[in-house]
C-alpha cells in the first residue's frame, strides 16, 4: 500500500518536473565547479557559506546543509571567492573548460583579525535572497549571550529575535508569530523532536556543545519542511573533528558537559560525542526526611554523531540523540519522559550539479508515570514514534536556477495512554487504542533569478496524510456523546486528507544593499497536541487528525524592507506579516484529556489569525556586536462557544515585545554582555466576581483572556574571562547574573480566599526567578 | 492535586518562587443570581439558597434573593412541593412534602425577578461507604496525614461520588472531593482526600459524607475544581465557570444524591 502511493508521489513528482523545466533550459557551453566547503581546523562542513564569481555578486551560491556548493557558468577563468562569518575569506582560481570539483578549507579569523579580514567581504544574502522570515544563528553566536543558569541554549536565544515569544520566565517554549508551542516543527538532524525541552520547560533538549547550526524559518518556508503552521527550527549537528582528537566540557553550579570528538580516519571519517547532566538534586540527599532524600530531580542527554566518506561521491552518516528527565518523590511519585532520535544519511553527489541526501529517520518521545500510594499503585505511559524516509535532491541547473525536490513519509504511531494497576488498585487497567497514520509529501522547489535585480522562489508540497486502522472511530453528538462507532480492520484506511502547501517568496533590489521581498506561505498540521494548561507538561499527548479532528491550515503573507550599511556590518529589516489559521483546536470547559478514549469529544473548532510588525537591527562586526529586535503583533482567536462567537486575544498575545542583545569585547580576557527583555504581559483570564457556593468561594468569569498579566522586564549580564590560550589548553570562566535588578516577573497569579481575613479574597502572584547567578568553567584540550 | 503540588516542589528547587499579594483592577460583573439546592435520600427538609454575586474585592457576604418563587417536582411520584423562605431576607428555601428517593428524578424550578430557572436531577443508586483510613505523605518538609475513603464501586454502571469532610465537627469547605468511576469500574476504592489547606492531626474526630451524584453535578464540581486553580502552576489555561445543570444562565447546582458516612479517630 506504502509503495503504490510512493509510485504515485513519484509520478506526480515527474509532472511538476515537466511544468518547470522550460525554465532550466540553457543554451551556452557551460561548466561547474563544485565540492565540499569545510572548516580547516576541525574538517567541520560549513553550512550556508558564500561561493561567488568576483565581482559578479548575482552569481552566489551558497553551500547546503552538507556543506557543498555547486556554481556553474560559462567556459572561461574566473576568480571564485569563497566566504562565511567568521572565517577567512577564500580565493581560487578556476578555469572551467570543464567540470571541475575543489574542496574549500577556510581557516578561522582570529579575533582580533575578524574584524580586518572578516569586513572585507561579507555577505549580503540577507538582502539578495528572496527567502524572508528567516534567522540563522550560529553557535559561535550565540555562545555570549547570557541564559538563565549560564547553560548556553538556542531555544532562549532564539526568544531574543523578532517574531518569536518566550513561553514564559526561563522557558525554553516559544511561540513564533501568533501560533501555539505544538505549531513549531522542531528537527535534530531532521528527526523531529516532540518536546524540546527538559525539566519543566526550564532547559532546552539541545545541547549547544553538539550543535553546528540553527536555522529559523517564520515567514516564507520552504517546500522542503511540512507538517507544522507556524514554523521550523531546523538544528544540525556537528559532525566530529576529523584532523585531531579533542575534548571539551564545562563545569556548573548545576549541570556539567562533556565532548569527546576526533578522526575515525584522518580527513575520511569523525565521530563526535556529548553528554550532559544535571544535579540539582543533590540537595535533595542532604536532606533527612527519608522520602525527600531519595527524591530525584534530575535530566541527562548524550548527543553521538559519526560520519564516514566513502570515496569522492559518497558520505554517509549516523546521528542519534538520547535525553532522558527524571523526576521523583521519595517511592511514592515518579515521572520520566524523554525523546530519542536517529538519523542515517546518505549523501550521493550524481554529478556536479546534481546533490542527493537520503534519511531514514526514527524519532519517539515517551512518557512514563508511576504512582505509589498505600497499595494503589498505578503506571500510565504513553508515545509517539515516527519512522521517516526522506529523499531529497538538489540539482544546481546553473547560477540562475536552482532547483530542490524530493519526497517523505512518515508513519506515526501514537499511544495515547496504558494505565497499569495493581490487584489492589483503585483504577483498572487500560490500553487506550493506538493510532496509525502515514504522512506522505512530494514538493519541488525552484530559486530562479530573473534579473540582477529580481529573484523568486517558488515551491509546491503535496502532502497526503492517511489515517489507518485498526482501531475504533468515534462520531459524537453535539453534547460530545459517542453516537456513532466505526470500526476498522489493519491497514484499512479510516480517512485521507490530501492538502497542496503553495510557497512562493520573491525579492527585489533597490541598490546594492537594499531589497523589498514578499511572500505567501500555505502550511497544513496533521498531528496536534492536546495541552490545556499554563504551562507545558510533559504528560501532554500528540494526536493525529481523525474523522473528527480536521488538518489544521495557515496562510501567512509577509512583504519586508531589507538594507545593510556599512559593508554589511548593519543589518536592518522591517517585516510585516498576516496569517490567517484553519481549524484550530481549543478544550470544552473541563475537559478531560488524560486516558480518555472519547478525548475528541472534548475539543472544539476554530480559526486564528494574527499580524504585526517586526523590526530588527543588527551590528555584525566589532569591538561592540549585538541586535535590537521590537515587534509589535496581535495574536486572536475565535471559537463558537468562546466569548460569543468573537475574536479574542489568545494567551501569547503580546502588543509589544523588545529584546536587546549587546556583546562588548573589552580586552583580549574579557568578553562582557547583556541583554534586555520587555514585553506586553499575557492575555489571561481572571475573576469579574465572586460568589458562594457548597461553602466555598467561587469565581465568576465573565470573558476569556479579558486581562492582561503585567508587563514583563529583565536585564540579564554576563561576563567571560578567557584564560590563557595555548595550542593544547582553552579555558574560559563565564559568570552570569539572569534579573540583575530582580524585578518580580510574574510567573503566575492565582486568586484564593485571604487565609489572614476568611471575609475577603486575594490574588496571589508567584515569581519565579531573581538574580539567579551562576559560574561555569569552560575548558578545551 | 497531588501533582501540581510536586511540580511546584520541582520549581521550588530551581527558582525562588516569590509570592506576594497583588491587588489587581478588576471589574465587577452586574450581578448574578447562584442557586444552590439539594434533595438527599437522608430525612428532609431540603434546602434552595439563592444568593448574588458579588465584586472580586467586596466582603465574602453575598446578598441573598428573597422572595423567589421556588417548586421542587419529584417527576417519578408526581409530587410538587412549593418551597417557603425559612426567615423573610434570608434567602433560603425550605421543602414541605418532598421526600429523597433513589432512582427519582426531580426538577427544580425557581422564578425570581420575572425570569425562570430550571434544573433536573436523578438520584443515583446508594452505594456504602465502607470505612475510613488514614495516610501518611512526607516530603515537602512535613508530614500530612489525609483520609482516605474506602468503598466498592458497582461494576456495570457509572457512578460519581462526592466527598465531604469534617474534622471535629466542622466541615472543611475549602476542598472539594468529586470522583469519578470513569477508569476505576467495579473497584474496590481508596480514594485519598489530600488536603491543601488544612491538616489532620492525631487524635482529631474526622468524619466523611460520601454522596452518589449525578453526572451533571460532577462535571460541575469537577470544573470547579478546575476553575479554582491555585499555586504558581494552576491547573488550566483558560478558567471559566462551571456548566450549571440549571437552565438560564444561572450560577450554581441543582442535586439529587445520597448520603452514606462514616467517623473515625486519626490514628
Amino acid at each position: 500500500m506504502l509503495t503504490t502511493r510512493t509510485l504515485r508521489l513519484q509520478r506526480a513528482l515527474v509532472f511538476l518536473l515537466g511544468i518547470f523545466s522550460p525554465f532550466l533550459l540553457s543554451a551556452q557551453v557551460r561548466h561547474t565547479v563544485s565540492g565540499t566547503i569545510r572548516d580547516q581546523s576541525s574538517g567541520e562542513t560549513l553550512i550556508g557559506a558564500s561561493v561567488a564569481i568576483l565581482n559578479h555578486p548575482r552569481s552566489t551560491v551558497q553551500s547546503n546543509s552538507y556543506g557543498f556548493y555547486s556554481l556553474n557558468a560559462a567556459a572561461g577563468k574566473y576568480t571564485i571567492v569563497v566566504s562565511f562569518a567568521g572565517f577567512r575569506n577564500d580565493t581560487l582560481e578556476v578555469s572551467l573548460d570543464k567540470d571541475v570539483v575543489i574542496a574549500v578549507n577556510l581557516s578561522p579569523a582570529e579575533a582580533e583579525m575578524q574584524e580586518v579580514v572578516v569586513s572585507a567581504n561579507r555577505n549580503n544574502a540577507n538582502v539578495t535572497k528572496p527567502l524572508m522570515g528567516v534567522q540563522k544563528l550560529s553557535v559561535n553566536e550565540i555562545k555570549d549571550v547570557p541564559v538563565i543558569f549560564g547553560e548556553k541554549d538556542i531555544l532562549k536565544t532564539i526568544q531574543l529575535l523578532p517574531g518569536v515569544q518566550s513561553g514564559g520566565d526561563g522557558s525554553s517554549g516559544f511561540y513564533v508569530r501568533g501560533g501555539s508551542v505544538d505549531q513549531n516543527l522542531i528537527l535534530l538532524d531532521e528527526a523531529t523532536v516532540y518536546n524540546p525541552t527538559h525539566l519543566l520547560g526550564f532547559f532546552s533538549t539541545f545541547n549547544s556543545d553538539a550543535i553546528k547550526d540553527v536555522t529559523l524559518y517564520k515567514g516564507a518556508i520552504p517546500a522542503e519542511y511540512g507538517g507544522r503552521l507556524a514554523s521550523v527550527l531546523d538544528v544540525r549537528m556537528d559532525d566530529g573533528n576529523v584532523k585531531d582528537y579533542g575534548v571539551s566540557g564545562g563545569l556548573g553550579l548545576i549541570s556539567s558537559r562533556l565532548n569527546i570528538q576526533g578522526p575515525i580516519e584522518k580527513d575520511d571519517g569523525s565521530f563526535i560525542v556529548s553528554a550532559r547532566r544535571t544535579y540539582a538534586d543533590i540537595f535533595l540527599k542532604l536532606s533527612k526526611d527519608t522520602n525527600t532524600n531519595r527524591s530525584s530531580l534530575y535530566f541527562y542527554d548524550i548527543n553521538a554523531k559519526a560520519n564516514y566518506k566513502l570515496g569522492d561521491k559518497d558520505h554517509i552518516f549516523l546521528s542519534g540523540y538520547f535525553g532522558k528527565d527524571n523526576l521523583g518523590l521519595g517511592n511514592t511519585f515518579g515521572l520520566d519522559y524523554g525523546n530519542s532520535t536517529g538519523t542515517f544519511r546518505w549523501n550521493h553527489i550524481f554529478n556536479s550539479r546534481l546533490f542527493s541526501n537520503t534519511s531514514l529517520i526514527y524519532s519517539k518521545y515517551n512518557y512514563n508515570v508511576s504512582v505509589n500510594s498505600g497499595n494503589n499503585n498505578i503506571g500510565i505511559t504513553s508515545f509517539v514514534r515516527d519512522y521517516h524516509l526522506k529523499e531529497d535532491l538538489q540539482y544546481f541547473v546553473n547560477s540562475d536556477n536552482k532547483v530542490n525536490f524530493g519526497i517523505e513519509v512518515i508513519q506515526h504511531t501514537t499511544s495515547p495512554g496504558v494505565i497499569s494497576a495493581s490487584g489492589t488498585s483503585s483504577f483498572n487497567p487500560l490500553a487506550l487504542e493506538q493510532r496509525y497514520s502515514v504522512e506522505s509529501a512530494a514538493y519541488i522547489d525552484h530559486s530562479l533569478s530573473l534579473s540582477d535585480k529580481v529573484n523568486i522562489d517558488y515551491g509546491l508540497r503535496a502532502g497526503l496524510f492517511t489515517v489507518f486502522g485498526p482501531g475504533s472511530f468515534y462520531t459524537y453528538d453535539s453534547s460530545g456523546n459517542a453516537v456513532d462507532t466505526a470500526t476498522y480492520g489493519s491497514g484499512q484506511v479510516v480517512r485521507n486528507y490530501f492538502n497542496l502547501e503553495p510557497r512562493f517568496s520573491m525579492s527585489y533590489r533597490l541598490t546594492d544593499n537594499s531589497s523589498i521581498k514578499f511572500a505567501y506561505t500555505r502550511t497544513t498540521q496533521n498531528l496536534h497536541l492536546l495541552s490545556n494548561s499554563t504551562s507545558s507538561n510533559p504528560t501532554d499527548v500528540w494526536i493525529p487528525s481523525s474523522n473528527n479532528v480536521k488538518p489544521e491550515i495557515a496562510d501567512q503573507v509577509s512583504t519586508g524592507y531589507f538594507r545593510n550599511a556599512d559593508n554589511n556590518a548593519y543589518e536592518f529589516s522591517a517585516e510585516v506579516y498576516y496569517r490567517y489559521m484553519q481549524n484550530q483546536i481549543d478544550y470544552k470547559n473541563g475537559a478531560q484529556l488524560i486516558a480518555n478514549e472519547y478525548v475528541e469529544s472534548q475539543l472544539i473548532y476554530g480559526i486564528g489569525r494574527a499580524y504585526g510588525l517586526e523590526l530588527f537591527a543588527k551590528k555584525k562586526v566589532g569591538r561592540m556586536t549585538g541586535w535590537v529586535s521590537y515587534t509589535l503583533s496581535r495574536t486572536e482567536r475565535r471559537f463558537g462557544q468562546v466569548n460569543d462567537d468573537s475574536w479574542y486575544p489568545a494567551n501569547q498575545d503580546r502588543t509589544h515585545d523588545l529584546s536587546v542583545v549587546g556583546i562588548y569585547k573589552l580586552n583580549k580576557k574579557w568578553t562582557l554582555s547583556g541583554d534586555f527583555v520587555y514585553y506586553t504581559g499575557n492575555a489571561v483570564t481572571w475573576p469579574s466576581g465572586k460568589y458562594e457556593v457548597n461553602g466555598q468561594v467561587a469565581f465568576l468569569y465573565i470573558k476569556r483572556n479579558g486581562y492582561r498579566m503585567p508587563p514583563y522586564n529583565r536585564l540579564d549580564l554576563s561576563a567571560t574571562l578567557q584564560g590563557k590560550k595555548t595550542k593544547k589548553f582553552d579555558s574560559n570562566w563565564n559568570f552570569s547574573l539572569y534579573n540583575a535588578y530582580g524585578r518580580e516577573n510574574p510567573y503566575s497569579i492565582s486568586f484564593q480566599q485571604d487565609p489572614g481575613n476568611p471575609a475577603k479574597t486575594e490574588a496571589v502572584q508567584y515569581a519565579l526567578f531573581r538574580w539567579v547567578p551562576s559560574v561555569t568553567y569552560n575548558f578545551k584540550f | 492535586m497531588n501533582y501540581h503540588k510536586f511540580i511546584l516542589f520541582c520549581a521550588a528547587l530551581l527558582a525562588c518562587s516569590c509570592k506576594k499579594t497583588v491587588t489587581l483592577k478588576l471589574n465587577t460583573a452586574q450581578a448574578q443570581i447562584v442557586i444552590e439546592g439539594e434533595v438527599t435520600d437522608q430525612p428532609g427538609p431540603y434546602t434552595v439558597a439563592i444568593s448574588q454575586t458579588v465584586g472580586f474585592y467586596a466582603d465574602n457576604t453575598f446578598p441573598p434573593v428573597s422572595g423567589a418563587s421556588v417548586i421542587m417536582t419529584d417527576n417519578t411520584n408526581g409530587v410538587t412541593d412549593s418551597l417557603t423562605e425559612t426567615a423573610p431576607g434570608t434567602g433560603v428555601y425550605r421543602t414541605h412534602e418532598t421526600v429523597g428517593v433513589d432512582g427519582h428524578t426531580y426538577t427544580l424550578s425557581v422564578t425570581s425577578q420575572q425570569q425562570n430557572y430550571t434544573a433536573t436531577s436523578t438520584m443515583p443508586m446508594p452505594v456504602p461507604l465502607d470505612s475510613i483510613s488514614f495516610s501518611q505523605l512526607s516530603g515537602f518538609g512535613n508530614k500530612q496525614i489525609d483520609a482516605i475513603a474506602n468503598f466498592q464501586d458497582p461494576a456495570g454502571i457509572k457512578n460519581y461520588y462526592q466527598f465531604v469532610e469534617f474534622v471535629n465537627g466542622t466541615q472543611i469547605t475549602k476542598d472539594i472531593f468529586v470522583f469519578s468511576d470513569r477508569l476505576s469500574d467495579g473497584r474496590y476504592i481508596n480514594e485519598t482526600l489530600y488536603n491543601d489547606t488544612s491538616y489532620l492531626f492525631q487524635g482529631d474526630d474526622v468524619k466523611v459524607n460520601m454522596y452518589c451524584i449525578d453526572e451533571n453535578v460532577y462535571n460541575y464540581f469537577y470544573q470547579l475544581i478546575q476553575s479554582g486553580g491555585t499555586g504558581a502552576f494552576s491547573t488550566t489555561a483558560s478558567p471559566a465557570n462551571p456548566t450549571s445543570n440549571i437552565s438560564n444562565g444561572a450560577l450554581g447546582y441543582f442535586s439529587a444524591h445520597t448520603v452514606s458516612s462514616k467517623e473515625s479517630v486519626v490514628y
